[in-house]
């Protein structure tokens, strides 16, 4: 019996918690904040409203400390996935490191300054961040792959379905994927689109090394991958017909989105379009509560800024059109009405330059 | 590669219980829950072998890939739901308050 199998198991029952928490604990708490409204007479509108019903709930703290500490379980402790990579690191760094030294579609840059609010917190409770360590990218591929333990095996739907509603909108031919990580965003772009040349960029190198193998290995020839700041990308004026994120525009600084917004203009050609996938659309003043929370409990303190940004106005103060945010369904054939489980908040958030 | 991280640096846990003793303690609970599934999960392993060897009857073993996860954490986190099992008085209990009747033996 290994430490591996012991690594395993522990993973697998942290993420069968997680399930517990997304289903049965979420229902429990919505019922009781449902209940504690009716016998107040109160219809919470603001999040600081909701905050003073449902946070002296006991589910309520149950909820926010599992959503908390089945993350840190996840990624620290003995058990957790930044130990074991470190432990596997001369095994998995061998061939991490031989993909990107044989690979031409990776330009790193060991001059580049890490900003400070990215080296401020480690997001996802990731320890060292995702970019500190030589094995972070592989930490981060493995803790994605059940960031909504809902979708299981179809993850990576998720990607493909932006993908293709992007496509629905036009077939590009010069792609730019801001923050790219591992490069589980880009790679759809690079296999639906054979005959486009795709970037994508990102400030972790760990990261970066690792998307470069995984589309070596998919052998995805037309993708190639920079370190950049997507805020100072340094690409020419109009060098894309599309520009991309997914789940980026909620880990910066507002002052920093203002910044990475100009140059997604400046980078598109006229008609260009900008599409982001990211969390935004919250109707429900609860679901906007707990969102904060999550944003509070998982270290991603930007969260909150974008979701309470006037992003409509912000869009069109920067020049774009055709100005289009709406929920996004992880999922095929899902109605997101009837979700009883937790779930992200996704949003599609697409904008065009003026032709 | 350049940051200006502070190594070292050590930050206070988030606190969500009016107590901080419980955060904590609920920290204790989930690790050895978790080292049980471990165990758990071993015992199964063993057990799958042994039978395959016929040591042990083939009922003993169990017939689940893994030790069921999902089970173990449904049976450690329901208390939180604070949800009766079966009917009965409900709420936080004492008897200084409430004279109970034949009528209302709650």
């Amino acid at each position: 019996m290994t430490a591996e199998t012991s690594f395993d198991s522990a993973q697998r029952f942290i993420l069968a918690a997680k399930g517990f928490w997304t289903t049965q604990l979420y229902t429990n708490l919505r019922e009781q904040y449902g209940e504690r409204c009716a016998a107040q007479g109160v219809e919470p509108t603001t999040v600081p409203q909701v905050a003073a019903v449902a946070e002296d709930l006991t589910v309520y703290r149950y909820f926010a400390w599992l959503e908390r500490h089945l993350q840190i379980a996840k990624y620290s402790g003995r058990y957790g996935l930044a130990h074991y990579y470190r432990e596997h690191a001369d095994e998995v760094l061998k061939d991490l490191d031989g993909a990107a030294g044989q690979s031409s579609n990776l330009e790193l840059d060991p001059a580049l300054r890490m900003p400070s609010y990215y080296v401020a917190t480690d997001i996802h409770q990731h320890p060292g961040g995702v970019w500190s360590e030589p094995t972070a990218g592989l930490v981060y591929q493995h803790g994605a792959r059940s960031t909504t333990p809902l979708l299981g095996a179809s993850h990576g739907d998720l990607h493909a379905r932006f993908t293709d509603k992007i496509l629905e909108g036009g077939r590009p031919a010069r792609v730019l994927d801001l923050a790219c990580g591992f490069g589980k965003s880009t790679m759809p772009f690079a296999s639906k689109l054979p005959e486009a040349s795709i970037r994508g960029i990102d400030l972790a190198a760990p990261c970066l090394k690792l998307a470069a193998s995984n589309a070596t290995k998919a052998g995805l020839t037309n993708v190639s991958f920079a370190q950049r700041d997507a805020s100072n990308p340094g690409f020419a004026d109009a060098s894309f017909d599309l520009v991309t994120s997914t789940m980026f525009l909620h880990e910066i600084p507002l002052k920093v989105l203002d910044r990475v917004l100009d140059e997604c203009f400046r980078l598109l050609e006229p008609g260009g379009r900008m599409v982001h996938l990211d969390f935004w659309h919250m109707p429900d003043p609860f679901t906007r509560f707990l969102h904060y929370g999550h944003g509070r409990r998982n270290n991603e303190p930007y969260m909150q800024p974008l979701a309470e940004l006037d992003l409509p106005k912000t869009l069109a103060a920067k020049g774009f059109v055709d100005i289009r945010i709406e929920p996004f369904s992880e999922t095929a054939d899902v109605d997101l009405a009837a979700v009883k489980a937790w779930r992200f908040p996704w949003t599609y958030i697409s904008a065009r330059k003026p032709a | 590669m350049t940051s200006d991280k502070s190594d070292g640096e050590q930050r206070s846990e988030q606190v969500f219980f009016e107590d901080p003793a419980v955060d904590r303690l609920m920290g204790v609970v989930l690790a050895l829950a978790t080292e049980h599934y471990v165990l758990l999960d071993r015992v199964h392993v063993l057990e799958r072998r042994l039978s395959a060897a016929g040591l042990v009857p083939d009922a003993e073993a169990h017939a689940a890939e893994h030790a069921d996860a999902a089970a173990l954490a449904e049976a450690l986190f329901r208390p939180l739901l604070g949800v009766q099992q079966a009917r009965g008085a409900a709420g936080r209990f004492s008897l200084a308050r409430t004279a109970r009747t034949e009528e209302n033996p709650q």
